[in-house]
């Protein structure tokens, strides 16, 4: 499952790059890169499948988020990571990977990372006026109370039940 | 003549969901209607959002693996399995050859409780409602066998890191295999009402119709991609659990329309019934757990005789599984496409990021590129055919 890292070498000669514990390589690129990264992958690697996007946060880090973007060869029958860090904003691969619009409004509204050039960048789950973005680490656990009457009076969150009377 | 030329163009919007039975759930579609003829669709998704992920961050990955079935709720051990796979990818731990088999067995299982709920369902949408008796008439038997296996109908939570819970009887090895023995005739039974039904045709050929070149570039996978002529199924191109050494047929359907899917799903299903006779058929002696003690307990009469058993059980019962740092994804050919948790695990007991790759999330992202141009009628078929489950899409 490993691509010949030569090729990967390469057509990134500047990256960083490596093999995941689950043996798909990696290639680890500077944010403002990453779209280049994607077209070069699809058009001359042969990587055309788009699989996956996501984050992982680690707020002690700088950046603290890391993305990694999932490529599938159809040819070579193998996955590709593309990885990039940033703090707040990355351009947007949509004009690469169409199937990349939902998975960046979900990064968006999830981890709140922001996809430049993205054409319809709004919250996917959470409702549209929510605050905060709940995958991020440092974002609490129970911190929403669950609107019931029982922890309404628990949790003072207010709000009178007229049918308790 | 004057009307037409006259004719204002007024469109209509309207939302269909969340809460409609077409929509097998909570998807909400944002429609812009001229006439009859879907001129712009917006699937909105969201509404079964329950932050699973962010759950799996405060649990144990034991603990973690029965969030994994109320993700895709028609395919739990398929995803019990991914799950699996991956953690085991970061201990590069030895399966027993019983549980390699005895998942390939049950995960073809699960297919078969999916694809009876698509055909069912399928049906139903487009008004053969006797169909949806019938499928889960064979589906009520498979829960009955789930059951008697896991003690859970639905949310078995079997495969378990390091193998399965627990061994199959031989009593449930034969009923399983007169189950499989009385399926090929009950596919045929599915298939007489369906598949020639000139109703049924009418409303599945030549609608939705979806291009291999966008299925690839919008991620869409499994019986979808496959409807599309494009053979992608990962268990013939990048085989885990051995199914390189089964005998059967990726099926693959050219048209990329609604009827083609179907196809595709019906001829699945009787690939799967022979997987799991052959999987039956080959399940081996031994244990179905792992010797690696890291990821399973020791036999409790080891407890009484082993020091090391005692530490090794003290350990996993008070700081749970601790795979080694690293990232992993395993992918698996779920009965909606490619499935896999991309897992994030920095040594200790509780997982850093678990992402689950859901085929259904992406195949829905392409539902307007199917359903813009035709009638607002034939976006229930659309819908059917991506053989959506929320649960997964929102989790």
């Amino acid at each position: 499952m490993t691509v010949a890292p030569e090729r990967l070498q390469a057509s990134f000669p500047n990256a960083h790059h490596g093999v995941s514990a689950d043996g798909i390589p990696y290639v680890l690129v500077r944010p403002e890169n990453i779209a280049e990264t994607a077209r070069a992958a699809r058009d001359e690697l042969g990587y055309v499948r788009w699989v996956d996007l996501t984050a992982v946060d680690e707020p002690d880090v700088e950046p603290r988020f890391e993305l990694q973007y999932l490529l599938y060869s159809m040819a070579e029958r193998r996955w590709l990571r593309l990885k990039t860090q940033t703090d707040d904003k990355v351009p947007s691969v949509t004009g690469v990977f169409p199937g990349a619009n939902w998975y960046e409004r979900e990064v968006f509204d999830l981890f709140g990372v922001e996809f430049e050039g993205h054409p319809d960048l709004t919250r996917i789950m959470m409702p549209d006026d929510w605050q905060g973005h709940p995958l991020r680490r440092d974002y609490p656990i129970g911190g929403e109370a669950v609107d019931f009457t029982v922890t309404r009076e628990i949790l003072g969150t207010g709000g009178g039940n007229e049918l308790r009377g | 003549m004057v009307l037409e030329t006259h004719r204002i163009r007024n469109t209509l919007h309207i939302n269909m969901g969340p809460q409609h039975p077409s929509t097998h759930g909570v998807l909400r579609v944002e429609l812009e209607l001229d006439g009859e003829v879907v001129v712009s669709c917006k699937p909105i998704i969201g509404y079964l959002h329950t932050g699973i992920e962010k759950t799996f961050e405060t649990m144990g990955y034991l603990q973690g693996l029965t969030l994994t079935d109320r993700m895709d709720y028609l395919n739990p051990m398929g995803n019990n399995l991914a799950y699996c796979l991956s953690i085991e990818k970061l201990f590069e731990c030895e399966i027993p050859e019983r549980a390699i088999v005895g998942r390939v067995l049950l995960a073809e299982l699960t297919r078969i409780n999916s694809h009876l709920v698509f055909v069912g369902t399928a049906g139903l949408d487009l008004g053969a409602s006797s169909v949806f008796l019938y499928c889960l008439r064979e589906r009520e038997k498979l829960q009955d066998l789930f059951e008697w296996l896991s003690g859970q109908r639905m949310m078995t939570s079997h495969i378990r890191p390091g193998g399965l819970a627990s061994d199959f009887e031989p009593e449930w090895l034969t009923a399983c295999d007169a189950f499989l023995d009385e399926m090929p005739k009950r596919i045929d039974e599915y298939e007489s009402l369906l598949t020639n039904n000139p109703l049924f045709k009418e409303r599945m050929i030549g609608i939705g119709v979806l291009s291999a070149e966008d299925a690839i570039a919008y991620g869409v996978t499994g019986p979808m991609l496959r409807a599309c002529g494009v053979a992608q199924d990962l268990r013939k191109t990048n085989p885990y659990l051995g199914y390189e050494t089964y005998d059967f047929d990726a099926i693959v359907a050219d048209g990329g329309d609604c009827y083609a899917r179907y196809k595709v799903r019906v001829a699945e299903l009787r690939e799967t019934v022979k997987i799991a006779k052959q999987a039956l058929k080959r399940l081996p002696g031994g244990p179905v757990k792992t010797s690696n003690r890291k990821v399973m307990p020791p036999p409790r009469e080891e407890l009484g005789t082993s020091m090391e058993a005692v530490i090794h059980h003290f350990k996993l019962f008070t700081e749970g599984i601790r795979p080694p740092a690293g990232e992993a994804y395993v992918p698996i050919e779920s009965p909606r496409g490619e499935l896999g948790f991309y897992i994030v695990s920095d040594g200790s007991g509780k997982p850093v990021r678990v992402h689950e790759r859901a085929p259904t999330f992406a195949n829905v992202q392409a539902l307007p590129l199917m359903a813009e141009g035709g009638l607002v009628a034939d976006l229930i078929a659309v819908i059917a055919s991506i053989d959506p489950v929320m649960g997964e899409v929102d989790r």
